[in-house]
């Protein structure tokens, strides 16, 4: 919904700046009511099929309910939003590789999995999720009805990287439809104004932008696709637009009071450094070698931890030309070189080489991964690898 | 919107393909050898099984005891380097990984499970056990899976056996429903796939 929404609020923000007038005025955040009820047949009928979904989400294998992971994501929304409100919300984190969160009318949050791997501080993942909950707020799933539209917010993240792999669950929705920018951009101003009213620094939300944008060229770009095609099937005018955007956003939050406190980056590394393996995992798995290629690197900006590199290992091992097994097995073995890579590393390592010919060192390191992993789901069709 | 949305897609796929597809549905009799999936691959059934005239993709084709959704025994004969294992969902925004001719054994569970990850937009295909096998003659692979649909809460277990021969990616896979109907079927699927010949 975030994408959608900073999209729409974007285009809508270049006619705007481009007239000169950037500065928008931040509406004060409005009172809010806990434990509403729908009030009109429109909103009854928008929260009755919003609560069928609910119940069949609640029961769904794809919902992540660790509790440590849940109490931290839920923990970042009521620090953005006030505990107040944040009471009001069930979030359900939800294993999709692809960037989205969506909000229902009746107060149901998700936030995707290909998510959490893409942001980078607690002010980031508040100001999705804050944004999230300015729709809620706002009551514009109800609109949305009223318009004949979806009701749900699902296109939202996923449609960014529409030419990515990721576009996860699209089928639910059916294809694109016309959005509301006023409503966008209502809910970008409530979105950076929980931001600034919080302790977390409200320009994060447009810290996120340039990221997604520069992921969904890279991608284009790996698939022998002209990045900007995807601007004119309907969504970006052209870059300049982003750009727009990113000023608009920033201007909103430099006209904040703001608490200038920290973004939390170190907290969300440790709270999202457990699920780290399987969120790489999942996205090298989605055939997106630019994409990723480009994610990976966001991620080591400050420098390549092993689990990173053993995931750009894998990634090339999987596209798997003659080069990117040479490439593959240097990055196996930088990671093997920090000590602490799991034992798989050495059985990439070992599949690459055998790849590449290189017969002897590839039995080599396969026979450590046995040694080291003796049970392995594959360890009898290793066995034979090594002793063909 | 969802409805509507849901409607039309579903409209055009019974318009493009289901009265074709139901007339394309044929008995395989029991103690036949038969060539599959337009290979030079052939099985020998014990049992009676049904051939979808719904092809996954050109070298693939689906065989079912109840309906593709209950029991489904697919072959993939001799998907060529470079092909999809299946039809591609769209080749621009959700491509599948394709084979390559130098593959290893066990980069076939892999191709699988990347290949029904993106098709079927499901985080949860794993594989379970990979071991060697005989396949078809050659030296292959037998391993299992299990995944569940996205928007669905029955889990589905999966079974596959397969080789690299000339190049070429030979696969069989059956999958059902791990509640009651995968074990109901299983053996008549494994001795399908264990009559493979080339």
């Amino acid at each position: 919904m975030i994408v959608r929404r900073l999209m729409a609020a974007m285009l809508a923000a270049t006619a705007v700046a481009g007239a000169g007038s950037a500065a928008e005025k931040v509406p004060p955040l409005p009172p809010y009511v806990a434990a509403y009820e729908p009030t009109n047949v429109d909103e009854r009928g928008a929260w009755m099929i919003a609560d069928e979904d609910e119940r069949r989400l609640r029961d769904s294998a794809d919902v992540m309910r660790d509790p440590a992971l849940n109490a931290f994501v839920r923990g970042v929304l009521c620090r953005t939003v006030g505990e107040d409100r944040c009471k009001g919300v069930r979030l359900y984190i939800v294993h999709v590789p692809a960037f989205n969160a969506t909000m229902r009318p009746n107060g149901m949050m998700t936030i995707w999995s290909g998510a959490l791997l893409r942001l980078r501080s607690e002010a980031e993942l508040g100001a999705v999720l804050g944004h999230e909950f300015g729709h809620f707020e706002l009551r514009h799933g109800l609109a949305d009805f009223r318009n004949r539209r979806s009701g749900t917010d699902l296109m939202a993240w996923a449609s960014v990287l529409v030419a990515n792999s990721a576009a996860f669950q699209v089928d639910m929705v059916g294809g694109f439809y016309a959005f509301d920018r006023a409503q966008e951009k209502a809910a970008d101003m409530i979105g950076v104004r929980y931001l600034a009213a919080s302790h977390y620094p409200s320009h994060a939300a447009a810290d996120i932008w340039d990221r997604m944008m520069g992921e969904a060229d890279a991608t284009a770009i790996g698939r022998h696709r002209k990045p900007d095609q995807r601007y004119a099937a309907g969504f970006f005018a052209s870059h300049p637009t982003n750009l727009a955007r990113a000023t608009y956003l920033r201007s909103a939050a430099a006209e904040l009071p703001d608490a200038d406190g920290s973004a939390g980056v170190d907290g969300y590394r440790a709270a999202i450094a457990p699920w780290l393996p399987m969120l790489l995992d999942d996205q090298i798995r989605l055939n997106d070698f630019g994409g990723s290629e480009y994610l990976l690197g966001q991620l080591a900006v400050g420098g390549w931890a092993t689990p990173l590199l053993f995931a750009r290992a894998e990634l090339y091992r999987m596209r798997g030309h003659p080069r990117d097994l040479v490439s593959a097995a240097g990055f196996y073995q930088e990671a093997i070189a920090r000590g602490d890579a799991g034992a798989e590393a050495y059985r990439g390592l070992g599949l690459a080489l055998m790849r590449s010919q290189q017969v002897e060192p590839a039995k080599t390191a396969l026979r450590e991964y046995l040694r080291r992993k003796p049970d392995a789901n594959d360890a009898s069709i290793i066995a034979t690898l090594v002793a063909s | 919107m969802r409805l509507r949305s849901l409607f039309l897609p579903l409209a055009a796929v019974a318009l493009a393909c289901g009265v074709p597809a139901a007339a394309g549905n044929k008995l395989v009799v029991a103690g036949q050898r038969i060539a599959v999936a337009k290979s030079a691959m052939t099985v020998l059934p014990t049992s009676e099984w049904n051939r979808l005239g719904a092809r996954p993709g050109r070298a693939a084709e689906t065989w079912t005891l109840d309906g593709d959704a209950l029991n489904d025994l697919t072959f993939y004969g001799g998907i060529e380097s470079g092909r999809p294992l299946f039809r591609e969902v769209s080749r621009k925004t959700k491509p599948l990984p394709t084979v390559s001719t130098t593959m290893l054994v066990t980069d076939i569970p892999a191709l699988l499970e990347n290949s029904y990850r993106i098709a079927l937009g499901t985080a949860s295909m794993t594989i379970g056990t990979i071991e060697p096998a005989t396949f078809a003659g050659a030296k292959g692979v037998h391993f299992t899976y299990s995944f569940v649909r996205q928007d669905d809460t029955l889990r589905r277990r999966g079974e596959g056996r397969g080789a690299m021969i000339g190049g070429r990616l030979y696969l069989i896979t059956y999958e059902a429903p791990a509640l009651y109907y995968y074990d109901r079927s299983a053996a008549a699927a494994r001795q399908v796939a264990e009559s493979a010949q080339l």
